[in-house]
């Protein structure tokens, strides 16, 4: 392998990862308050319809990122109004908007398919990144150190900020929370529409810096990965990245295997398509041999609150 | 005026029953409202999709045919969600169904006798009640989400179809596409009424659905299910093993959900090809809970969502609406229900103007 390649697929392996990694963040955040949405891949797709079009429309990929998050807090607001404010069974309402998100974006992509938009460009000017090992650091989009800078900003908060452990009371114990005076609802509600508008930049991602043009379901899953990510990182920010990349580097391989890369592609594509959901399966397995996975859950985790009256 | 929410001592039966009803018809209403502020014929749409099936006796036969699946699916997730397994993989496990039944039709290629339809039945609820054993096991064993896995397992199947008949499936006389050879006649799935589609799955879907009634209703296996579910803590106290419960509920609905697979395959489809992955298992999910968890309830609901589809597939022609409106539709149907849960459990009691005053 020549340097070049190496740094190739660190490349790609970092781009293939920032989906994943973004929506893993926020659904972190809802599960750390005490809410279980597994509607991830519905706002994904949602987000990733309203960042194409926009982008299509007005050619301004910061406008698009941005619609793509507002598009994804109004998604997850019909889980949120549904299970906070009406206490609905919340796997069943998950799963209802991954099944919406996919006929929804599905619906408003009518008629984009074959449309071509441009990625995403670097962040820094190519004069900074034109040594290799500068390009491995300084040679990506927006979104690449986003996701970085929320896996912090998340850490921070949760740990350091006052507003960061009232949301993990919530999700430790929403009767204790609600009795010293806090909103429990309340805190639920911002927690999933924070993880709506990661979930909506994470789709945006897809046409910006994946593959420029819009397909039905082109999160492929991904969604669901994100979901899985959060259990193997034991609910622990900095435990995504190792998480987000492992699945990056499955995927890239997958790519490199497509393209006929060598000893790769020995083995059948559909298998190597196949194989980051079997990862995830294999990383679910070993994490919970570890044990100490199920134990970090946040207590009130898929449980309504409704305080009693 | 201000609303209040008082939890009922016991959930309410009528509401039960009626909530589910009033989902549909308010996915009706709300839906043409809101395909019509899109941009859409609104009302045009909810016509084709969910009158035009039911007025067209040409669309009835179609009818049957999607229903058969949904309803034995969706009756297995209705057993399995009733004991809260959550078992979402229902797709992958009508897939894996599908390749078994495929794999005796295939072996048997050129034979006849009337045992190859009973063995590739036989195939396919192994083959789906096997593949749901994965999730079984490593929930029983490891307490792995079953959700994740099970989910996890339906993108792996779909790349074993895409496998399978591209490589060592693949029809040698079909001029390149990737699908098998369509099967002998002994391995295709008779009409029992002729002129019409309407195969053998339609009568055994009804029966599954009956059959399924009556054990949850009348056995201690239907009990174990219900009280597993309802109330773990009495369950175990009661000496029913939940790894036991989670084992038959995966490999109840893994088993139905493989029969269905077979029934496809050697019904409508006859070969397997690509397509075959038909989400026919998420749209199970929500048969089951528009049928309130109960195999008579399932039926009607597999109905009602058979008809989004052909209705869907109407309206495509018709007035050029797109197949994915189906899915919005039923995801509103959906929503609309679980919304209107709170009612079963709830009533809403207005609250004196006075009193919010005071408080």
């Amino acid at each position: 392998m020549t340097p070049e390649l190496i740094i190739a697929i660190i490349v790609t392996v970092v781009g293939a990862s920032t989906p994943i990694l973004i929506a893993a963040t926020g659904e972190l955040v809802v599960e750390k308050a005490g809410v279980l949405n597994l509607g991830v891949e519905g706002m994904m797709l949602v987000g990733a319809i309203a960042a194409f079009i926009t982008l299509f429309l007005t050619g301004n990929h910061y406008l698009a990122i941005a619609l793509a998050a507002a598009a994804g807090v109004a998604t997850s607001l019909i889980f949120g109004f549904l299970t906070l404010s009406l206490s609905a069974n919340q796997t069943a309402t998950g799963l209802a908007l991954t099944i919406f998100g996919t006929g929804f974006s599905a619906l408003a992509g009518q008629g984009y398919s074959a449309r071509p938009v441009t990625l995403l460009g670097p962040l820094f000017p190519a004069e900074i990144a034109t040594h290799p090992v500068w390009r491995v650091l300084f040679g990506y989009s927006a979104l690449v150190y986003f996701s970085l800078a929320m896996v912090i900003a998340v850490w921070w908060f949760l740990k350091k900020t006052r507003a960061g452990l009232i949301l993990r009371a919530v999700g430790e114990n929403d009767l204790s929370a609600h009795s010293i005076g806090y909103s429990v609802v309340g805190v639920r509600y911002a927690a999933v529409a924070f993880g709506g508008a990661m979930a909506g930049i994470a789709g945006a991602c897809f046409p910006l810096l994946l593959t420029p043009q819009w397909a039905e379901r082109m999160t492929a899953g991904r969604g669901w990965i994100a979901v899985a990510l959060v259990v193997f990182a034991s609910w622990k920010p900095f435990r995504l990245l190792a998480g987000a990349y492992l699945f990056g580097l499955v995927m890239t391989m997958e790519l490199y295997a497509k393209a006929g890369g060598g000893p790769l592609s020995v083995i059948p594509s559909e298998l190597w398509a196949a194989l980051p959901y079997l990862v995830t399966i294999a990383v679910l397995v070993l994490i919970s041999i570890r044990r100490d996975a199920s134990s970090n859950a946040p207590a009130c985790l898929g449980r309504p609150f409704l305080p009693s009256n | 005026m201000q609303f209040r929410l008082e939890k009922r001592l016991e959930p309410s039966r009528l509401m039960l029953y009626a909530t589910p009803i009033a989902a549909v018809l308010l996915t009706m209403v709300i839906g043409a409202v809101i395909f019509s502020l899109i941009g859409y014929d609104g009302i045009g749409a909810v016509r084709e999709i969910f009158f035009t099936p039911l007025t067209n006796a040409f669309k009835w036969q179609d009818l049957g045919v999607k229903a058969a699946p949904l309803i034995i699916i969706g009756v297995g997730l209705s057993i399995a969600y009733r004991a809260n397994v959550w078992n979402i993989g229902a797709e992958g496990q009508y897939v894996m169904g599908g390749l078994a039944a495929t794999w005796v039709a295939l072996s048997t290629y050129g034979m006849s006798g009337w045992w190859i339809l009973p063995l590739m039945m036989l195939a396919g609820v192994i083959g789906g009640a096997a593949y749901a054993a994965i999730p079984a096991l490593l929930k029983t064993r490891l307490g792995v989400n079953e959700i994740l896995t099970s989910l996890m397992l339906t993108y792996a199947s779909v790349q074993l179809v895409y496998y399978l008949v591209r490589a060592p499936w693949k029809d040698p006389m079909g001029m390149g596409f990737p699908q098998t050879r369509i099967f002998s006649e002994a391995a295709r799935l008779p009409t029992i009424i002729p002129g019409t589609i309407v195969h053998m799955g339609v009568p055994i879907a009804v029966a599954v659905a009956l059959i399924a009634w009556f054990v949850m209703s009348r056995s201690v296996f239907g009990y174990q299910m219900k009280v597993v579910g309802a109330a773990p803590h009495a369950a175990r106290y009661g000496g029913f093993s939940e790894n036991k419960t989670i084992w038959l509920a995966m490999l109840v609905s893994g088993g139905l959900a493989g029969m269905a697979g077979m029934l496809e395959v050697a019904g409508p489809f006859q070969r397997m090809v690509p397509g075959f992955p038909t989400n026919y298992g998420f749209t199970a999910i929500i048969v089951a809970f528009l049928g309130r968890l109960n195999p008579l309830g399932v039926i009607f609901a597999g109905i009602v969502m058979a008809i989004t589809f052909v209705g869907g597939e109407v309206a495509q022609t018709s007035i050029g609406l797109s197949s994915s409106a189906t899915g919005v539709f039923q995801a509103m149907m959906l929503f609309f229900l679980l919304a209107g849960d709170i009612l079963v459990r709830y009533r809403i009691k207005r609250v004196a103007p006075a009193a919010e005053a005071r408080a």
